[in-house]
């Protein structure tokens, strides 16, 4: 297996994990509101340290994919060796070309013409295919939890008005009731008759009951009230770290889609260039060469020689113009590597110093 | 900013994409009616139609393919959504790419097909979808057309980037020599277009070209490397002519299947433009496609010395002394062909409008009814 291969096997390994750590946490919340609903104490102990856990372990495995996708950098500097291949001798032709530098062209000409890198652009197609393919099930799963908990949230901010109507509604109770047992109490204190007293004083007794169930009351309702709000505080949060791993995500299958779109292009352009001018000119001059000797079209020849010269030299130039359209185009995605690069500056360094596991 | 992906136009939404689809089928199926036609203008022999048409349903089941695969682009709530890319520069066809993933998929669609549920099953529980939750089965939907796209990647005849070289026995000449037909097609990756080639060749060798293990898998992986477009006829049948002393190609003929041209999905610049434009007040009208032929044919032999005792025949191609490339340079082929398929609509406009350049095209025009007629 090589290394890509592994480290992809690993990817996926920590892929999964993570998402078995993101539905717990996710499941932890909704527990925490099934609970919330079934009337039972708010009993949500949503750690910091566990929200902390899946964080440093999301951090991880994105370090990890990040490294995959310079991985594939390396794979693809495969290319680079087959394009160098076309351009110069092998060992063999340039012995040959001791003896006879026409021999060695001749048998140069015929190793291009049967070079092809379309199966390595396949195989470039597919790795990056399994790669994207396994952000897309990260990021899909990102999103899927980031609206469970949004959509739970949202009945928890209805749920936590609602508590707080019932509050106010308390403690406007509360405030009614206040007077009237200050004017209770100022009527007894006046009565003297001993049966209109006690009558009073059961009265002030019921509404004494009232008043401190009334208080208690409210006081179940701020604990509610305080830990819904704290529900919905994790929730957010939760919701925040979601959404800044799918931003992640994002990134990172924009990086690796364009990466490959343009080198799949790039790589096919270069080497069609490289094989035409290699082999045009010769193919044309030597069919010409048959054909200047044929009687019937020996009058159209002097135009086709010169026509041919001009058709090499503008082959070359359209070469050179490949050539610098390559460079262009590698420029261009070192500026765009910036963008990744900010992103996941430790991993970019290690992969450079080439310290995997050193 | 040099962007080498900047002339591809992604289709972003699903109505877009149908209606690109659409347009393709009804052009192909124009096709086949249209490689009929091409022998009675001598521009392709009786012998070569079956090959064509053969490629031709091939490639409108590549669309219906693609066409599952992103029925519903755009549409499913998947952030980073797969869409289409198409080459609206001088192609009008899918970008090469897509035909690379399209044979990725390929490798994996019996694993897909395990894991996705039957299309029955698929049907049903759209339809509880439906009654249950009172909306769209977005996702059942997508579900179904890739259920849809895999069973065509296994089931069916597909045109791919590739399609390796297929030979057929066309007789014995006098010489001792043995005739044969070889077809093969691509989808060229710098023009964006599907280019069938084919070759006649004459096998002066000891063994039967088709059987013989040493020479045919070499002729293959050879006429693939060297099927691209920028290749002028005669270099690759100059080059296949080195390289195997004892076939001798003597009919090479290409088949630039494209480009399309449509007002509402490529940019075309000339009179062309006018004309789709002119077209275009019905989506239907508005577009052509271009199909050339070049053909190269050996003229006569010359005998070469390869070593102290032997000599090889060598063919000369004779070339068109009149047919000017863009850049002025000669042509590596003996005829070119160009021809224009168009609506009749957009056949009368450009009839009224006679832009210069477009007299020598030969043009099949499609009726509303589906009768091709060919005028000069």
């Amino acid at each position: 297996m090589s290394a890509l291969e592994s480290q992809i096997k690993k990817a996926v390994e920590e892929v999964a994990t993570s998402q078995q750590k993101l539905s717990k946490f996710t499941d932890q919340i909704e527990q925490a509101r099934s609970e919330f609903e079934a009337g039972q104490e708010l009993s949500i102990d949503i750690e910091n340290a566990s929200l902390d856990d899946v964080n440093a372990h999301t951090d991880l495995m994105s370090a990890n994919i990040a490294e995959l996708i310079m991985g594939l950098d390396d794979v693809t500097a495969g290319f680079s060796k087959d394009f160098d291949a076309m351009r110069s001798y092998s060992g063999w032709e340039s012995f040959i070309g001791f003896f006879s530098k026409q021999r060695a062209d001749s048998l140069r000409q015929e190793r291009m013409r049967t070079a092809s890198i379309e199966d390595k652009l396949q195989d470039l197609i597919s790795k990056s295919d399994v790669i994207t393919n396994l952000l897309q099930d990260q990021l899909n799963t990102l999103n899927e939890h980031a609206a469970r908990v949004e959509k739970n949230l949202e009945s928890t901010l209805v749920d936590r008005e609602a508590t707080v109507a019932t509050l106010e509604d308390i403690k406007a109770k509360i405030l009614d009731i206040d007077p009237k047992i200050i004017a209770l109490e100022n009527k007894i204190s006046v009565e003297t008759d001993a049966a209109a007293r006690t009558k009073l004083e059961t009265e002030l007794a019921a509404l004494n009951t009232e008043y401190n169930a009334l208080v208690q009351e409210e006081q179940v309702k701020v604990a509610e009230s305080q830990t819904l709000e704290r529900y919905i505080e994790k929730g957010k949060t939760w919701v925040d770290s979601l959404q800044n791993q799918a931003a992640t995500q994002m990134v990172l299958i924009n990086k690796l889609q364009t990466d490959t779109k343009q080198r799949v292009v790039l790589y096919d352009a270069l080497s069609k260039s490289l094989k035409t001018a290699q082999q045009q000119d010769v193919a044309h001059r030597i069919n010409e060469i048959g054909v200047a000797t044929d009687q019937e079209a020996q009058a159209a020849m002097a135009a086709i020689g010169s026509a041919t010269n001009q058709r090499m030299a503008e082959m070359m130039e359209k070469h050179e113009d490949h050539m610098v359209f390559a460079r262009k185009v590698l420029e261009e995605k070192a500026k765009s590597d910036e963008r990744f690069a900010r992103r996941f500056e430790k991993i970019v360094e290690k992969h450079d110093k080439n310290a995997y596991g050193a | 900013m040099v962007d080498l992906t900047k002339d591809h136009l992604p289709l972003e939404d699903a109505y877009e994409t149908r209606r690109y689809f659409a347009k393709f089928d009804q052009i192909i199926g124009h096709l086949t009616k249209v490689a009929e036609n091409t022998t009675s203008n001598k521009i392709v022999l009786d012998t070569e139609v079956p090959i064509l048409q053969d490629y031709l349903s091939s490639l409108s089941a590549t669309f219906t393919a693609l066409s599952y695969k992103h029925l519903l682009a755009g549409r499913v709530s998947n952030l980073m959504a797969n869409v289409l890319n198409i080459d609206r520069q001088e192609s009008g066809f899918p970008i090469f790419p897509e035909l690379l993933q399209m044979a990725n998929d390929a490798i994996q669609a019996n694993r897909h097909l395990q894991s996705l549920p039957s299309l029955k099953q698929l049907k049903q529980e759209m339809v509880q979808h439906i009654l249950n939750e009172h909306e769209v089965p977005l996702q059942l939907q997508f579900a179904a057309s890739q259920r849809l796209y895999y069973q065509c990647l296994v089931d069916q005849n597909l045109f791919w980037a590739q399609n390796d070289p297929q030979c057929s026995w066309d007789g014995d000449l006098s010489s001792g020599r043995r005739k044969y037909h070889i077809h093969w097609a691509v989808y060229d990756s710098q023009l964006n277009i599907p280019v069938i080639y084919l070759m006649d060749v004459e096998d002066s060798g000891y063994r039967a070209l088709p059987r013989d293990g040493e020479r045919w898998p070499q002729v293959q992986t050879h006429l693939m490397a060297q099927s691209s477009a920028l290749l002028e006829l005669v270099t690759i049948a100059r080059g296949f002519d080195q390289d195997f002393d004892d076939l001798h190609p003597k009919k090479l003929r290409r088949i630039f299947v494209g480009p399309m041209y449509s007002h509402s999905f490529t940019q075309q610049s000339g009179p062309l433009r006018d004309v789709l434009s002119e077209a275009s007040r019905k989506p239907e009208w508005d577009w052509a496609l271009a199909w050339s032929v070049e053909t190269l044919i050996a003229s006569r032999t010359e005998m070469q010395r390869t070593g102290f005792f032997k000599q090889v025949e060598r063919q000369i191609y004779q070339l068109d002394p009149l047919m000017k490339l863009p850049h002025g340079g000669l042509s590596g082929a003996t005829a070119h062909q160009r021809s224009l398929i168009l609506p009749q609509r957009a056949y009368q406009i450009l009839e009224e409008m006679n832009p210069p350049g477009f007299t020598n095209i030969r043009k099949y025009v499609v009726s509303p009814h589906g009768r091709v007629l060919s005028y000069r």
